[in-house]
């Protein structure tokens, strides 16, 4: 398929689901400034997102277990430090700072750093081979995908979220600077999330709220169904989760062109309110039980293909974390700009490729262009000060 | 003329006592890569409106009551001239914290961890024996074991050693770049290019000296960096100039002026460097700036000039740091506990390095090896920092 030439939206003339009504709806609280860092599983999961984040993927250059193990340590040494802020002891006259100074002489903590690893570090490097998740693999190539390897996978990937850009872009500097000769950056991508405009859930960067539904975090019988690792997982992995990112651009000056009804036919959802084209305010929940055949809310529509709300499909719900991302110009002068699509699952087949595989050719696909991302198993939280993370793993 | 090696620093003029290194007094680094994890207590606040400990040639010390832990005290320079600050552990002189230049009539704040034992404050004020102030004994368990200032004293016979070093490769050098020349004089220009990278490397091996050979070092090594007219400027001459032509198909005949040019410049700079001086500042800076050379313009394929010698580079580059090391190694034993993780460093980039023979070119390294290399780089380069702090001479009598 072209992906300059759009697909028309057709009408829906198939047959429609029952009308189940899942997912909550509506904007999520706010996050609180910092995250408790010891717990059960990770703070970064089912915390609401932050304002800003980046997401890097090393390539792990440990030479050996024992190597894998100090930068897991330091990791979460550095990880521990940067949640709960402090002043690094003054060096004296035996080396230069320790710390870059960008968050000035006392770091403020609330950095939350959430540790991730690819299927790659479970290969013959580390003796980890028996050890992987039961779902953890390789990202698939999808239908319109244009992926590019080096902004594809990794060994290991540290999504790290605060308040500021500054405070980012200071845990990432503090922990590679304590890392370098364990891991090495393969790709790297910073996302924020804008404010409510003008009020409700953040809009994304084709003007769209983003965001609104998902699961319930909550209800922890949803989360044990919908997001923890589940049955058939070694036992190291309890209480972790799987974290899919897939890079998306926007073709925006293509999307800027076309008219609004067409774009909200494209989601299912007004571009003013957030509301579903079944509804009139953001929380009213879409209505497909009594549009059968899609005259309302098109049956090819982004939110109506990626969760029919039938019984059927409710155990692939996501829960979705969407950043905008802004990355320049390209060759042609179009601005380089998207979405790091994120979302939290307890088993990808079932949930994201599951969703994925529906979403194939739906209208929108001509006016994205997802470029890279990976797959990835969140390690369980550290449940105390002398505990690190993947020690159930490596230890 | 073409840059030089933009990442070597040059030295701070600016500092009023004469040795003070171009460093701000620091902060402790946190254990890395598995050691203790850092304190995250917070810094006690600066001491509250207490009066400050006096700093100067005068009342040096005076108001100091210091006890064990992490502390912040306010030191104020009564005297008329700016003045160095230390709190210096007694009997052994291991300075735990220092305030460099604090003006006259200037207050700030002084930050130190104190385990038990028995400390002063000494003021060095240029022109003036440093004076230490009064013995204040802290009682608690031990603490940071601070460092034992190097003098310009104990980096006399490293910089004696290092001048042999360079002065036995500038010999090599004068050799390998006649050869070149003589090559290219000749018209054998597949010859030229393989006598011109042992010639180069023979440059690149005199790393911590570069400073000493002042301009010297732009006309033989410079880049093509801030020349109007780039790689075509007249300015852009030495090695890098003679790779660009035997890389892109120049003739003989245009290159032989280069070539020329280059062996003239390299015997002069033989004649005259028993002549100049390495400043002895050199030797601490370079340990870890060579690496940043080889960070900024080697790894990233930024020096290239068409011959695609950067591992080979990078080799040379760790012969240079490996010999600056060596040479300090007497004066680091006893000032920086992670010296052992520079040599396993070192050693890890040479194992590497040499599983990579025979060296092709960067670009073409499989993404696993580049990675290895960036990393075992870097980490060496950031347990190489520490040297240039340590080995920052100081005036303690
Ligand atoms: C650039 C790409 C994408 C854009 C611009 C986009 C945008 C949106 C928007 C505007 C909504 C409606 C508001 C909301 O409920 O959050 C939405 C909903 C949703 N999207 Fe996407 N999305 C993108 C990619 C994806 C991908 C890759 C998936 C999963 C494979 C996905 C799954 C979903 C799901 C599950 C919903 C909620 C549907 C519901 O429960 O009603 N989206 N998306």
């Amino acid at each position: 398929m072209s992906h300059s030439r759009r697909t028309f939206l057709l009408g829906g003339l198939a047959g429609a689901g029952a009308g189940l009504l899942t997912g909550s709806a509506g904007a999520e609280p706010a996050r609180p400034a910092s995250l408790a860092f010891h717990g059960t599983h990770q703070a970064g999961v089912l915390a609401p997102p932050a304002r800003q984040v980046a997401f890097v993927s090393f390539d792990v250059i440990a030479p050996d277990r024992a190597g894998l193990v100090a930068l897991l340590r330091t990791i979460t040494d550095r990880a521990r430090f940067l949640s709960a802020g402090g002043s690094p002891a003054p060096e004296g006259i035996a080396g230069p700072p320790a710390d870059s100074g960008v968050l000035g002489p006392r770091i403020p903590g609330g950095a939350t750093v959430t540790v991730a690893v690819g299927a790659s570090l479970f290969d013959h490097r580390y003796g980890l081979a028996d050890r992987k998740p039961a779902h953890l693999k390789p990202m698939r190539v999808f239908a319109n995908d244009s992926l590019d390897p080096a902004w594809c996978h990794g060994d290991l990937l540290l999504q790290i979220s605060a308040v500021d850009n500054d405070s980012v872009l200071h845990a990432l500097r503090d922990i590679m600077r304590a890392t370098r000769g364990g891991m090495q950056v393969r790709w790297r991508i910073d996302g924020f999330i804008s404010p409510p405009r003008p009020s409700g859930t953040p809009r994304n960067l084709m003007g769209f709220k983003d965001g609104t539904a998902n699961p319930d975090v909550t209800n922890g019988s949803e989360m044990d169904r919908l997001v923890w690792a589940g049955a058939g997982e070694p036992g190291w992995a309890a209480d972790g989760t799987y974290l899919v990112v897939r890079l998306i651009r926007m073709l925006v000056e293509f999307w800027d062109r076309v008219s609004l009804s067409e774009q909200e036919n494209m989601f299912g959802r007004r571009k003013d309110t957030g509301a579903p084209l079944s509804g009139s305010v953001e929380s009213d929940l879409p209505d497909y039980h009594a549009d059968p055949v899609g005259s309302v809310i098109p049956l090819t529509s982004h939110i109506r293909r990626a969760n029919p709300r039938t019984a059927e499909t409710d155990a692939s719900r996501i829960l979705r974390r969407g950043y905008n991302y802004d990355r320049g110009v390209d060759g042609a002068g179009n601005l380089d700009m998207g979405l790091v699509f994120t979302c939290f699952q307890q088993d990808i087949g079932r949930q994201f490729e599951a969703t994925q595989e529906r979403l194939a050719d739906e209208p929108l696909t001509d006016y994205i262009a997802p470029f890279g991302g990976g797959y990835f198993f969140v390690l369980p939280g550290v449940p105390g000060a002398d505990v690190y993370f993947g020690q159930p793993l490596v230890g | 003329m073409s840059s030089t090696h933009p990442t070597r620093r040059r030295l701070l003029a600016g500092g009023v006592v004469a040795v003070a290194a171009a460093v701000v007094a620091g902060v402790l680094v946190f254990a890395r890569d598995g050691g203790a994890p850092p304190a995250p207590a917070a810094a006690p606040a600066a001491a509250p409106a207490a009066e400050p400990v006096v700093a100067g040639t005068s009342n040096c010390g005076k108001g100091w009551a210091p006890h064990a832990g992490d502390q912040t005290v306010q030191v104020v320079n009564r005297g008329t001239a700016a003045t160095d600050v230390e709190v210096v552990a007694i009997p052994s002189g291991a300075v735990h914290g220092e305030l460099e230049g604090l003006g006259a009539g200037l207050t700030r704040p002084l930050r130190v961890v104190l385990g038990g034992g028995d400390y002063a404050i000494r003021c060095g004020v240029e022109d003036v024996s440093p004076i230490t102030g009064p013995v204040v004994h802290v009682a608690g368990p031990p603490g940071p074991a601070g460092v034992v200032p190097v003098t310009a004293n104990d980096l006399a016979g490293p910089l004696e050693q290092y001048t042999g070093y360079v002065t036995t490769g500038l010999t090599t050098l004068v050799r390998r770049t006649t050869e070149l020349r003589d090559a290219v004089r000749a018209g054998d220009l597949g010859k030229a290019r393989s006598a011109w990278l042992p010639a180069h490397l023979a440059y690149v091996r005199l790393g911590a000296a570069y400073g000493a050979f002042g301009d010297a070092d732009g006309a033989i090594d410079g880049d093509p960096g801030g020349l109007p007219r780039g790689v075509a400027d007249p300015g852009f001459t030495g090695f890098r100039r003679l790779e660009h032509g035997l890389w892109h198909g120049q003739s003989a005949k245009q290159l032989t002026p280069v070539a020329d040019k280059l062996a003239a410049d390299v015997a002069a700079l033989r004649k005259s460097f028993p002549r100049s001086q390495i400043d002895p500042r050199d030797l601490g800076l370079r340990a870890h700036e060579i690496f940043e050379d080889v960070d900024r313009e080697t790894l990233t394929g930024g020096a290239d000039q068409g011959s695609h010698s950067e591992l080979a580079e990078v080799a040379a580059s760790l012969d240079a740091t490996k010999e600056l090391v060596g040479v300090l190694r007497l004066v680091l034993t006893t000032r920086y506990p992670r010296l052992s993780e520079v040599d396993s460093g070192m050693a890890r980039l040479a194992s590497l390095l040499a599983g990579l023979r025979p060296y092709r070119p960067l670009g073409s390294l499989p993404r696993a090896d580049r990675a290895r290399l960036n990393g075992s780089v870097g980490d060496l380069v950031e347990k190489l920092a520490p040297i240039a702090v340590i080995c920052a001479p100081r005036r303690t009598s």
